[in-house]
């Protein structure tokens, strides 16, 4: 257990995480969410910044009963952009952030996951499942 | 003895076909049907609906938005009115026999030959507004009622609105007509977007706005307080219903959490003000309630509270 006290980020995030732009439709986000077993997706620009964060609960607040429709009208809601459901400014972490910190954000926020920044650019990803992972190689 | 209570229905309320999947179905009618066909509700007298008059409907609408509804009735296949409201060839009847169905209750209970009346009727209305169809209804059937019965020899009416959402329709047609009190509990916020507290027209609309998730005690409580009081307070010659029952626990396309006993419970109040000013006089018309189950056993419930059973 001591050498999970000293992981840091970097030990253990994904890098090169699948990305979406703001402007993907939330019909092609449904099918990365399928395709993959990620419960968000962060969103960047042509330069790797990050944008912001979209998750599969972002994308079930888009079918819920609004004023506008008796119906939630899907077709139409699938045609539009992952901005108009994403979260702009998600909780991040930094690579050298050490992963007791991570944890203990991630339980009192219930987060699936967080987005590694380097600045303002995307470095990484950081799950509950890597944090499992890093536990489990802490104390093998 | 228990009271003579009408229930008037028609075929072509049932031919109203709004598309595969569409919740707004021919079905809700025949489960609602099957359970007033138990032998509990053997007294009950059922009664094919009248189709409502160009004279009837143009009180509360314009005839130019009358004739333009039934221009839109398609001749095979559906039409869209809007994303929600669908069309096909049988509508434009069963539209005219849902109107008419309130129109012909409100003259039997004023004549006295039955004590109260409930619509088995589709598709529903209190969304239609005096120019606008929406939320799945063309003509406002219950609005088209109250002003039939206005235009015989009742002065002062009441229109109670307990469907999970706002009626504003009926708001829309009665907001200036201080004689005719409305007052609807609904979920809010939810579709229409209407239906907040400072809506209050000439004084004669009285919006009861319940919070997701709000259940028993929260609407029970907003009528104890609020609703039955000024209810009181309007004495009513006659009441009339948009009875919707998609407030229940299971319906899907909103989040209260009410019971079929809340909707006994609401009917015996209301028949109680009745029975008071109006010589037991209501005249309740089916508006939503998509869960079948639900449906059909909160109108039973509606219906035997009318029965006084």
């Amino acid at each position: 257990m001591y050498q999970f006290l000293h992981d840091k980020v970097a030990d253990a995030m994904s890098d090169r995480p699948l990305t979406v732009s703001s402007d993907t439709p939330l019909a092609e986000l449904t099918r990365l969410f399928d395709q993959h077993d990620f419960n968000g997706i962060p969103v960047v620009d042509a330069q790797q910044r990050l944008l912001g964060f979209v998750t599969k609960l972002d994308l079930l607040k888009a079918f819920r009963f609004t004023p506008e429709a008796l119906i939630p009208p899907y077709a139409a809601i699938m045609a539009q952009p992952v901005s108009t459901v994403m979260t702009t400014e998600p909780v991040c972490v930094t690579e050298d952030m050490p992963l007791t910190r991570v944890l203990e954000l991630m339980v009192d926020l219930r987060t699936k996951s967080f987005p590694v920044v380097r600045g303002e650019r995307l470095v990484g990803i950081i799950a509950r499942e890597d944090l499992l992972a890093a536990l489990r190689r802490a104390t093998a | 003895m228990s009271r003579r209570i009408r229930i008037y229905h028609h075929p072509a309320c049932s031919a109203h076909d709004t598309g595969p999947g569409h919740p707004e179905r021919p079905a809700r009618l025949a489960a609602i049907a099957a359970a007033l066909r138990q032998p509990e509700f053997a007294t009950l007298d059922w009664q094919e609906a009248p189709l409502a008059s160009f004279v009837q409907l143009t009180r509360v609408h314009p005839s130019a938005y009358v004739e333009s509804v039934l221009a839109a009735i398609p001749s095979a296949g559906h039409s869209f009115l809007d994303g929600d409201t669908v069309v096909s060839p049988a509508s434009g009847e069963a539209a005219l026999r849902a109107a008419g169905a309130v129109c012909a209750a409100v003259e039997d209970v004023l004549a006295g030959t039955i004590d109260s009346a409930f619509c088995l009727v589709r598709p529903p209305g209190h969304h239609a507004e005096r120019a606008q169809a929406m939320g799945f209804c063309l003509f406002n059937n219950v609005a088209v009622g109250a002003a039939h019965a206005l235009s015989l020899d009742v002065e002062r009416l009441a229109i109670v609105d307990f469907d999970v959402h706002h009626g504003n329709g009926t708001q829309d047609i009665f907001r200036s007509r201080p004689e005719c009190l409305y007052i609807s509990s609904h979920q809010s916020p939810l579709y229409p977007g209407t239906g907040y507290p400072h809506e209050r027209g000439a004084g004669n609309i009285l919006n009861l706005p319940l919070k997701p998730r709000s259940g028993s005690q929260e609407f029970r409580a907003a009528w104890r307080e609020h609703g039955l009081p000024a209810l009181q307070a309007h004495g009513p010659q006659l009441i009339l219903i948009s009875a919707g029952f998609d407030a229940h626990a299971r319906d899907p396309l909103a989040s209260l959490y009410l019971d079929e006993e809340d909707y006994a419970w609401l009917t015996g109040e209301l028949l109680a003000v009745a029975e008071c000013h109006a010589q037991g006089r209501i005249v309740s018309a089916l508006e939503g309630g998509y869960d079948l189950d639900a449906l059909a056993a909160s109108a039973a419930a509606h219906v035997r509270a009318l029965l006084g059973i």
